[in-house]
């Protein structure tokens, strides 16, 4: 298609560049329009999630209308910020009084104590785990890195594991969110440092480190199965399906905080981690610090991954299957591809969880087994698909 | 994400643009070691504004190693290397972003960008400083001195090798430095990208750059090069002009092969052949 053009236009086109002021760029890079597509995708999202998230709550064995649930939002914030205003004296009524209440005289309460925080901690592990892998896959230039498959989350499963056998855990469950963190911690490092060379991981060598790491740390739950007494056993097993039952306000309030910090830090290394795309080399030669980043970014993995595990276990595929739909609307920068995870993790999440509790009457399905079925196969597909572009296994 | 904006480093300070003349880089004394062999053996020189240095040589002579050398990105064994009379190793990553580009021999791209953002990845190490108010102007330049222009849209994966090879050069002239380091941007292009190529380097060096490229095609050395320096099993077999050092005597032992050096009959300009 080049080959038309004259010598002549060559030349100038060269010429060109050194002139002071370009020409009037025929096709200036429409950067407006670029955020206003950002937005568009980032509203829809959270639109989305949210109202699943309101419908979710509203279903189950004590179905509540949406009206009552958002009702009911508003009653719960109302109750607190009423118990601050009496707690100052101010003699003030708060404003949401009159919002409208379940019908079912326990509606109110199953909504607070049960419905909400497995809906709260739904939106947070599916956040974490999709953001976590899409910066994995920044960090390795892999499209197909992703905490389950290399072994991250069972790393993180061991540390929680590890917290519960010892039974460190009494001491609160913050403790479980740091043992899943430093499980995370460990793990990344190793899959990291035993998966590269010259720069690189290729999806082979990838994929084989994660069978390696996977053999280890499920050898390591098994041994903790094996000794841990009948209790801690129960919720061993439920490391390894993966489950969002029985959530707890003290749980979602333990891994907030791990959230919000590996947000922050994979947000803040957006544009770094474009640059990375083009390879080390040359994304030190645009100035960024790759050693540091890499450590950072390695941090932010294992915060993520620890929120997304500490107290529901293994869901797998979550962090492959987001970052490569968000892809294909969003595009591969991470400046919209991070949130846009976030969001789309978080909805993948609350719709696995909301099928789990109510595909089947009066069961609980295990969480991480439904992504696992879906993801499974994906997996598989992305990989042939790897390695079709490639011509191979590289 | 403006609220980020805390954890951004300090706004950088903008270099001064180099006299023509003026030294850029000097390399004295490097050595430097791969593997337990050692690939660049007590290599003096100095990189120029407003000239265009060809390196030259036969496979495994050091060329690459040299660029990279230069770069920054190795550790040498032995001597010295200076930018602006600074060690290379007292300079952060980003200060050197500001001041040298590198042109890859290979390119890789792990997510499908498109051409026009992986150009704009070359205005990355601006992005705090006011010189990023010309992003746009010098993108479309630099796409436009590339010929890369019709294929703004399209992604960099499904581009042809050659096509891919000058996105790459575009993205480091975007980049804007005052020292530009090219590793055989010719060698995936066709003839009338090639000549594109350098005349894009010459234009650059006569609007007071200095440039490094590593070529393998000696006809485009003469044709462009105001020094060539020829690289031999890791030393500098010889350094000057193109007159002074592309002479048959010095091509033919480099290269070990029999190589005419001789005057265009139309234009007189130099020709190199090898014999056959």
């Amino acid at each position: 298609m080049s080959t038309k053009t004259s010598t002549n236009t060559t030349e100038s086109a060269a010429a060109q560049l050194e002139i002071s002021k370009p020409p009037k760029p025929r096709k200036a890079p429409k950067k407006s329009r670029g955020r206003a597509k950002d937005r568009l995708i980032l509203g829809v999202l959270s639109a989305a999630l949210a109202i699943t998230a309101i419908i979710a709550a509203g279903t189950g064995q004590l179905h509540i209308a949406p009206v009552e649930v958002i009702g009911s939002i508003l009653h719960g914030i109302n109750n607190w910020l009423q118990g601050w205003l009496d707690y100052f004296g101010t003699g003030l009524s708060a404003p949401f009084g009159g919002a409208p209440l379940p019908e079912h005289p326990r509606g109110y309460e199953t909504l607070w104590s049960v419905r909400f925080p497995r809906v709260a901690l739904a939106m947070i592990v599916g956040a974490a785990l999709a953001c976590s892998g899409t910066v994995m896959q920044g960090v390795f230039g892999n499209p197909l890195a992703e905490p389950a498959v290399v072994g991250v989350s069972s790393g993180a499963a061991v540390g929680a594991s590890t917290a519960i056998v010892t039974g460190l855990a009494t001491h609160g469950n913050w403790v479980v969110a740091i043992f899943a963190f430093m499980g995370g911690l460990i793990t990344t490092l190793l899959v990291y440092s035993l998966s590269r060379s010259k720069g690189r991981t290729e999806v082979v060598t990838l994929v084989l480190t994660g069978i390696a790491v996977n053999a280890f740390t499920f050898a390591m739950i098994a041994f903790y199965t094996y000794v841990a007494d009948p209790n801690a056993r129960d919720q061993l097993i439920f490391w390894q399906l993966g489950s969002l039952n029985g959530t707890s306000w003290i749980s979602v309030l333990s891994v907030l905080p791990l959230l919000v910090a590996g947000l922050v830090m994979a947000f803040s290394a957006a544009g770094k981690l474009d640059l990375l795309a083009l390879g080390e080399r040359s994304a030190r030669h645009l100035g960024v610090n790759v050693e540091r980043l890499r450590m950072r970014m390695i941090i932010t993995v294992a915060l993520l991954v620890g929120a997304g595990v500490a107290f529901t276990g293994i869901v797998s595929f979550v962090g492959l299957v987001v970052p490569h739909l968000i892809r294909i609307i969003a595009g591969p920068g991470h400046k919209l591809l991070l949130p846009a995870s976030a969001l789309g993790g978080a909805l993948l999440v609350l719709l696995a969880d909301l099928g789990a509790r109510t595909l089947v009457t009066y069961s609980d399905l295990p969480l991480g087994m439904l992504t696992a079925l879906i993801g499974g196969p994906f997996f598989f597909w992305l990989l042939r698909r790897t390695r079709n572009e490639q011509g191979g296994w590289a | 994400m403006s609220m980020l904006d805390v954890f951004r480093a300090p706004p950088t300070e903008i270099p001064d643009p180099l006299i023509p003349g003026e030294v850029a880089i000097v390399a004295t004394g490097v050595s430097v070691e791969l593997g337990g062999k050692r690939v660049l053996n007590s290599v003096d020189l100095s990189v120029m504004a407003g000239e265009v240095l060809a390196l030259v040589g036969p496979n495994g002579a050091g060329k690459s190693t040299l660029l990279a050398a230069l770069a920054g990105d190795l550790e040498l064994e032995s001597g010295q290397i200076e930018l602006s009379g600074r060690p290379l190793h007292q300079w952060r990553a980003q200060e050197l972003a500001l001041r040298r580009a590198v042109l890859l021999q290979q390119i890789q791209l792990s997510f499908p960008f498109n051409v026009l953002e992986v150009v704009q990845m070359g205005r990355a190490p601006w992005s705090n400083t006011a010189a990023s108010l010309h992003d746009d102007e010098l993108i479309t330049a630099a796409m436009a001195a590339t010929d890369i222009s019709d294929f703004a849209q399209r992604r960099f994966s499904h581009l042809s090798g050659g096509e891919k090879a000058r996105v790459a050069l575009s993205r480091i002239l975007a980049q804007d430095t005052a020292v530009l380091m090219l590793d055989e941007p010719t060698a995936a292009l066709d003839l009338r990208h090639q000549e594109l190529v350098l005349q894009v380097a010459r234009a650059r060096a006569a609007a007071g750059r200095a440039v490094v490229v590593v070529l393998h095609d000696l006809n485009l050395a003469a044709g462009y090069a105001d020094k060539v320096a020829v690289l031999e099993k890791g030393q500098l077999a010889a350094l000057g002009t193109p007159e002074e050092v592309l002479t048959e005597e010095i091509l033919s032992r480099v290269y070990q092969h029999g190589i005419d050096v001789m005057a265009h009959p139309v234009t007189g300009r130099t020709i190199i052949f090898p014999r056959r």
